[in-house]
């Protein structure tokens, strides 16, 4: 820290002693307007090489005062192209028209903790999308779903169908094996807890009771909270070598999130309504039985007469139908005001999202309202507050893997067409013969809530301290608080099939209160000096701290007095508790060097300490190192050419250990009454200390005709190491396993853009954007045996652990001989000595391609968005669990055995626990991820008053692939590790189409 | 230019950067007390919830070890959606295997060992703690964490059978070696004769107390009781019969009493209480359903009120994965039906089969004690070895049914290859492989 106190008494010596020398000036005034001749407000405007700007007025006016002789003007504006203008004294007035950029190349985007940097100066490849991509095409389920396919180097992957969201997202591969990989979420300044917090459903679905011993409860993450509408752009860091600035929660990458920021001039009003259908996204169908099928099936051969009478009496039901045939109705009201003077500027933004599921009793409700302040203090200080409270109820319905036979999926599969599971005249749900639970009676009468109030609040305070000509030294403080109670209930009453007659527990009532607060505040100095030599230096110096404190108490009741949910209202009850405390602190400098726009050089260090670490006081050091060079600013390149960047960046980031890691405790525990502790099955490590990823990433920047066409290709190689293990010491220990820092992953891949702005002409303007992207992981060092993980079993699909090989291979039992593309190389892999598994696939796909497409005419716009994910392999456990209950879709079928022989049913499960192969499948898929058409009325059509714009959009209307289930996008044990990809009866996918209607006052 | 405004503010930044520059408190773990206090000067109170915590651990993972035990010895047969393996790797069906990283054998071999690792650091935390205690109320504590070691480690070798397993497992980081099957039976045994000397020296009372399950098993001289009979139980796998007969005169056996004294493992649906996880509701469309050869054995005579451990499904036949059963296991009735560690039943049937060979008549004296306590005749067969041995074991079937000893008891006698198979490529396992934990770690 006392590096730090010599650095700021650096700076303010240099405040001190700087002396303004006070040269020849002159001023331009003038007036910026866009292409339709209205005033652009708060347009920046510098002098190129100075620190000296200003921005434009309510009416888009400005004047400067420049010293000197001559000088260039830069005009800068989020979503137009800049532009250099040189004047002289003679100049005296200069008007300037902006025209909208085709592609956000010129959007400033975060160049260190306190700074941003011009697109076009950036030594990274930095996602930046823009609200327009947001939520401006189709309607986005939650915040995360508005990120599928729009960026390259991600993968981003739904959990399951069900309402609230639930999503992972890999930033340039899996950082960590058994830590969590997502991404750090920083909205407006303020660290947003993203977890994902378990209802308490396993007392009755008994999940973990078998060969898993996770509870796979399906929650939401908590980034779905967040308001799409309230975006103005995100900005994704992938890797170490931008995300190095964030130390040590940076590893899985950083999503900045900017939301939307009023702008002076009168008040404008945006209200729209949207009004849509969700329904299934691809129906598998049932298993149509006959006669000979049942009796010929060893399950249901002594049910022939119930199949004969159902279906006499026309009562074989299409349980698919019945269960996941709703017809969500979807509504979404949106209004915002947005307005200011020069001094105050506000945003006020309203949202509320009503949205049924596809299977009965589900949906998603979620109001949400921003304000969002600016405020010139002074001339010198300037202040800005974000503050947004949201509310948000999603019914969830009761799905995933059990080891109860009561989720509605696994009754579902347990189920042929002749049971008669409809209720009776009066309500009344019959038993289900066939599985312990009657799924329909499940879905009318089970709840699965998640409820959420949160506020997340943040403010930023900038004073300029210092100012001249050529220096400037800024002050800046920012704080924020994300403060959230998750209250998640879930009922299983006492009239449902397993819990009613002495089945289950009479009754369960889980009531979960979860209370979340994050602090953060960090300050920091910022300080720019430009030389008359054209060279720039901008300093930067911050403290940051950050605390975290999350309690979450579970209380379960069973064995309820009647229709009671009351948790006092029970015969037994259980509570249990766990609470996470951490405080970290940081330090950060950066110096960025740029020279007139043609080297940046940009150099960082940050350094980290927490009490998740074993040693508290132990500061991480995190370096960076970034280097761009932009070809096109030096000397004479063909007229063609108005883009080459050549750059190259460099970082450290980190990844703490899972909370807790560092403690060896004991759990609580009763017997007949008195209280016993139990030694936990985690041995912990009391030096733990993060994993440490290093990212060197390189690549160009080409524009074309005045950018019109833009190339842009970026390589990376990403080493992590120290990763974290919860290695699996000897049982026998009476440890399960131990925390320790023993291996080493590397991902490397690639990242191609082609962006064009194919026709520009009045009346018409096309945009295309194509990206390509691939990564390919390897585990380069274990310290402990190879292992398995992330399933159930070997033989139902594993991924293995092991130098050499990617940390998602997915391995299974087969053949010693197994040879999947015949090159007469064996299949097989050696897990450890004596136990050989056959490599079944990889959950990496080979690669990934988006296709944007916005197309304009007159007051049409068209868009749509592409997605292609080719390879990747996923877990089918569901088509298992049909084939075991005899209800596949696709029983029947022969299709599937090289003999001819076996119907495809037969034939997987004669491969069970013999071959994997059947269960382990291609989840590749093209998906048309979004489409909206709109037209915007004639100006004049409401007499000029208010414009107003209708349109058609939808989500996921066209998905192909071949996998065997609902949806290739799925994951039973949620967002981390290495799980994902493992299907077990989700809650299907949904499709979906809006009607939108739009007026801006 | 610097108004005083500015330097204010400046100043005021510099404070900021100040307060953030202290250093950082280690925060002790939120969710649970820490392991080092706890071995370094435990409390009397902390040593109480140690031997709580030690008896809960106890009930860890069992339902899996009797469930195994029962579906590889053929008692039931576990019929379940939600996993194949309970009829597939089990049962050994077609070519599967069991796994050495399958839930079947590293969960219950785990959970045994966690019972041990509590009952180490009891151990460790009662002689090195500060608490008033004399050496007497210590040697109390010691008898218990060593005979309940004992038991544990007798299950873990149950399973892993001629793998062996290991005995001394007190420092996680450097574990004792793997034993032989019979070496670790003679450890186990010399574990529990330690335990009864510890337990002779400590006096005339616990200063602990113990739960439910241990009421009448819960002084030293009590406790003692329990101990032996474990060490009779270990001494007739060892072959020692007259161990055996010595064993059990010092244990609880009671050749009039009530075959089901003993202390148990209290299982209760109360809140943050273990229920009982071998308990399925009867007649559901999930279920254990006992194997046909014991329904054939008990229905044998159906006077035998040892028929009342099976009841007849009133929905009808259970199938599943080519098996069908009529019959739900009710051994257990209830979610808090306890599970006994070692009962009378049991010792009697032990003393009958230290007998053989020894004294025939005393071997049948006994069978009658189990056979008319159930309502049968008294035996009237061959008095060869062999037919008694035959008995004996016929009768452990019936009397021990679901509690984890038939396949044991036809393992010890050689005769795995007579437990029936179900479908043609069935296997009956020997032992569960060697955990893949413990596989070259």
């Amino acid at each position: 820290m006392r590096y730090f106190f010599t650095q700021a008494s650096l700076i303010v010596l240099v405040v001190l002693l700087s002396a303004g020398t006070m040269l020849a000036q002159f001023t331009v005034s003038g007036k910026v307007t866009d292409t339709n001749g209205q005033p652009l407000v708060s347009v920046s405007i510098a002098v190129k090489g100075t620190a000296i700007g200003t921005i434009t007025d309510v009416d888009g006016k400005y004047s400067i005062s420049i010293p000197g002789n001559s000088a260039v003007l830069e005009f800068f504006y989020v979503g137009y192209v800049s532009q250099q203008i040189p004047v002289s004294p003679d100049t005296k007035t200069l008007d300037v028209v902006m025209e909208e950029e085709a592609v956000q190349l010129d959007a400033v985007v975060v160049s260190g903790l306190a700074s941003n940097v011009k697109r076009s100066n950036l030594a990274n490849a930095v996602a930046y999308i823009p609200s327009k991509e947001i939520s401006g095409i189709a309607v986005p389920a939650t915040t995360d779903a508005a990120l599928y396919g729009k960026f390259k180097g991600a993968t981003i992957t739904a959990n399951s169908g069900a309402p609230g969201g639930g999503i992972g997202i890999n930033l340039r591969g899996i950082t960590s094996i058994s830590g969590s990989s997502q991404p750090l979420i920083i909205v407006d300044g303020v660290y947003m807890d993203n977890s994902s917090i378990p209802a308490g459903l396993n007392i009755v679905s008994k999940a973990a009771g078998g060969g898993s011993q996770s509870n796979q409860d399906n929650p939401s993450n908590r980034l779905a909270d967040l308001d799409p509408s309230d975006i103005e752009s995100i900005e994704v860091l992938k890797g170490a070598s931008t995300a190095a600035i964030y130390g040590s929660r940076a590893s899985g990458g950083v999503i900045i999130i900017t939301t939307k920021k009023g702008k002076a001039g009168k008040t404008r009003v945006h209200f729209s309504q949207s009004v849509g259908q969700a329904k299934i996204l691809n129906p598998l169908g049932v298993r149509e039985f006959t006669e000979d099928k049942v009796l010929n099936s060893s399950r249901f051969a002594g049910d022939i007469d119930l199949f004969r009478e159902a279906r006499d009496n026309g009562q074989l039901h299409n349980y698919e139908d019945l269960l996941y045939g709703n017809k969500g109705l979807l509504l979404n009201t949106r209004l915002s005001l947005n307005g200011g003077t020069d001094k105050t500027q506000f945003f006020l933004g309203f949202s509320n999202k009503n949205e049924e599921g596809i299977v009965e009793n589900t949906g998603y409700k979620k109001t949400s309202v921003r304000l969002n302040l600016n405020h010139q203090i002074a001339k010198w200080l300037k202040l800005q507050t974000t503050t947004n409270y949201i509310h948000s109820s999603a019914d969830r319905g009761f799905f995933n893997n059990d080891n109860s036979g009561t989720t509605m999926g696994i009754s579902f599969s347990a189920t042929p067409s002749w049971a008669q599971l409809l209720p009776d005249e009066n309500g009344n749900y019959p038993d289900n013969p066939y599985a312990p639970s009657n799924f329909l009676e499940t879905a009318a009468k089970v709840t699965n809530n998640e409820a959420v109030d949160r506020i997340l609040a943040g403010g930023t305070l900038t004073a300029n301290l210092y100012q001249t000509d050529r220096t400037a030294l800024n002050f800046i403080v920012r704080g924020g608080i994300d403060n959230y109670t998750l209250a998640t209930t879930a009922i299983f009453p006492n009239t449902v099939q397993f819990q009613r007659n002495g089945n289950g527990l009479n009754g369960v009532s889980v009531q979960g209160v979860t209370r979340n607060l994050n602090t953060n505040l960090a300050a920091f100095l910022v300080l720019s000096n430009y030389l008359e030599s054209g060279m720039s230096f901008r300093t930067q110096l911050g403290v940051t701290r950050e605390s975290f404190n999350l309690n979450n108490i579970l209380g379960t009741a069973w064995d309820m007095n009647g229709t009671q949910t009351n948790l006092d209202q029970s015969g037994s009850r259980d509570i249990s508790q766990f609470r996470l405390l951490q405080e970290d602190q940081g330090f950060f400098v950066q110096e960025e060097v740029n020279y007139k726009d043609m080297v940046l050089l940009t150099l960082g260090m940050r350094g980290d300490r927490s009490t998740n670490n074993g040693d508290v006081n132990k500061l991480y050091y995190y370096p960076k190192a970034a280097l761009a060079i932009n070809l096109h600013e030096m000397g004479n390149w063909p007229e063609m050419l108005s883009q080459t960047k050549l750059r190259v960046a460099y970082g450290q980031s980190g990844n703490f250990a899972r909370f807790g890691s560092k403690y060896t405790s004991f759990s609580g525990t009763i017997v007949s009454g008195s209280p016993g502790i139990q030694i936990s099955s985690l041995l912990g490590n009391s030096t733990v200390g993060p994993e440490r990823q290093k990212e060197l990433e390189m690549g160009f920047d080409l524009g074309l005709m005045d950018n019109h066409i833009l190339l842009d290709f970026t390589y990376y190689i990403k080493n992590v190491d120290d990763l974290l293990l919860n290695a699996d010491v000897p049982t026998s220990s009476g440890f399960t396993s131990k925390v320790t820092n023993a291996a080493a992953l590397q991902n490397k891949g690639m990242e191609i853009g082609l962006s064009a702005n194919i026709i520009r002409t009045e009346d018409v303007n096309w945009n295309a954007r194509v990206g390509y992207w691939t990564n390919d992981a390897k585990v380069t060092r274990l310290d402990v045996p190879a292992f398995t993980t992330g399933g159930f079993a070997d033989f139902l699909g594993q991924f293995l652990v092991k130098e050499g090989y990617s940390p998602t291979t997915i391995i299974g039992v087969g053949p010693a001989d197994y040879d999947a593309n015949g090159d007469g190389i064996p299949d097989t892999v050696s897990v450890t000595e004596g136990v050989n598994r056959i490599i079944f696939g990889d959950a990496e796909p080979d690669f990934q391609m988006s296709f944007y497409n916005d197309f304009q005419y007159k007051d049409f716009t068209f868009t749509f968005l592409l997605h292609w994910k080719k390879g990747g392999y996923n877990i089918n456990l569901s088509t298992l669990l049909f084939d075991l209950n005899e209800t596949t879709h696709d029983y029947d079928d022969t299709t599937l055995d090289p003999d001819g022989q076996l119907t495809n049913g037969d034939y997987r499960l004669s491969l069970l626990g013999v071959n994997t192969q059947p269960y382990i499948e291609d989840a590749s898929y093209l998906a048309l991820r979004e489409i909206g058409a709109y037209y915007t009325l004639p100006k004049n059509a409401f007499g000029g008053v208010a414009r107003v714009k209708v349109g058609v959009s939808g989500n996921n209307l066209i998905k192909l692939f071949k996998y065997n289930s609902y949806d290739p996008e799925v994951s039973n044990f949620g967002s981390n590790g290495l799980s994902r990809g493992v299907e077990v009866l989700p809650f299907p996918s949904s499709k979906r189409l809006d009607f939108h209607l739009s007026v801006d006052f | 230019m610097i108004n005083s405004f500015k330097l204010l503010f400046l100043g005021c930044c510099l404070a900021i950067f100040a307060t953030t520059a202290c250093q950082l408190e280690d925060i002790p773990d939120p969710n649970g007390p820490s392991l080092d206090p706890i071995l370094q000067d435990a409390s009397i109170g902390e040593l109480q919830n140690l031997v709580t915590g030690t008896e809960s651990l106890l009930r860890q993972e069992i339902g899996f070890y009797y469930d195994v035990t029962s579906i590889v010895g053929r008692d039931y047969w576990y019929f379940t959606g939600s996993d194949p393996r309970y009829t597939g790797e089990l049962l050994g069906k077609d070519n599967a295997v069991l796994d050495n990283a399958g839930f079947y054998g590293t969960r219950p071999y785990a959970g045994r060992y966690r019972t041990i690792k509590n009952a180490n650091i009891l151990i460790e935390a009662v002689t090195n703690t500060s608490a008033a205690l004399s050496d007497a109320d210590r040697k109390g504590y010691l008898g218990f964490a060593k005979t309940m070691q004992a038991y544990e480690l007798h299950l873990a070798l149950n399973l892993q059978g001629q793998n062996g397993i290991r005995v001394d497992v007190s420092d996680p980081d450097n574990l004792g070696p793997f034993l032989s099957y019979d070496d670790a039976l003679a450890a186990i045994k010399a574990l529990l004769d330690e335990a009864a000397d510890d337990l002779d020296a400590a006096g005339s009372s616990f200063v602990f107390s113990l739960s439910e399950g241990f009421a009448g098993f819960d002084t030293p001289a009590t406790f003692r009781q329990f101990n032996r009979a474990l060490a009779a139980r270990i001494a007739m796998y060892q072959g020692n019969k007259a161990e055996v007969n010595k064993d059990l005169g010092e244990s609880f056996m009671d050749m009039a009493g009530d075959f089901y004294t003993g202390p148990y493992r209290p299982f209760s649906t109360a809140g943050g209480e273990a229920t009982n996880p071998v308990y399925r509701v009867p007649d559901q469309p999930e279920g254990i359903i006992a194997h046909p050869s014991f329904v054939a054995a008990v229905q044998a005579n159906m006077n035998d009120d040892r028929n009342n451990k099976i009841a007849l499904r009133p929905s009808g036949t259970l199938a599943l994965d080519d098996l069908a059963g009529d019959y739900d296991v009710v051994v257990y009735n209830s979610l808090d039906a306890p599970i006994h560690y070692i009962r009378n039943e049991e010792l009697i049937l032990l003393s009958a089969e230290a007998q053989i060979g020894v004294d025939n008549n005393a071997a049948v004296d006994a069978i009658n004690v189990i056979r008319t306590g159930h309502g049968l005749d008294p035996y009237a067969g061959d008095m060869t070895d062999e037919a008694l041995i035959d008995e004996v074991l016929n009768q452990r079937q019936l009397s021990l049914f679901a509690e984890g000893h038939r396949w044991v008891d036809m393992r010890r006698y050689g005769r795995l290859d007579q437990l029936p198979i179900d479908r043609p490529n069935d296997d009956v396992w020997s032992e569960f492989p060697r955990p893949v934990s413990e596989v070259g770690n």
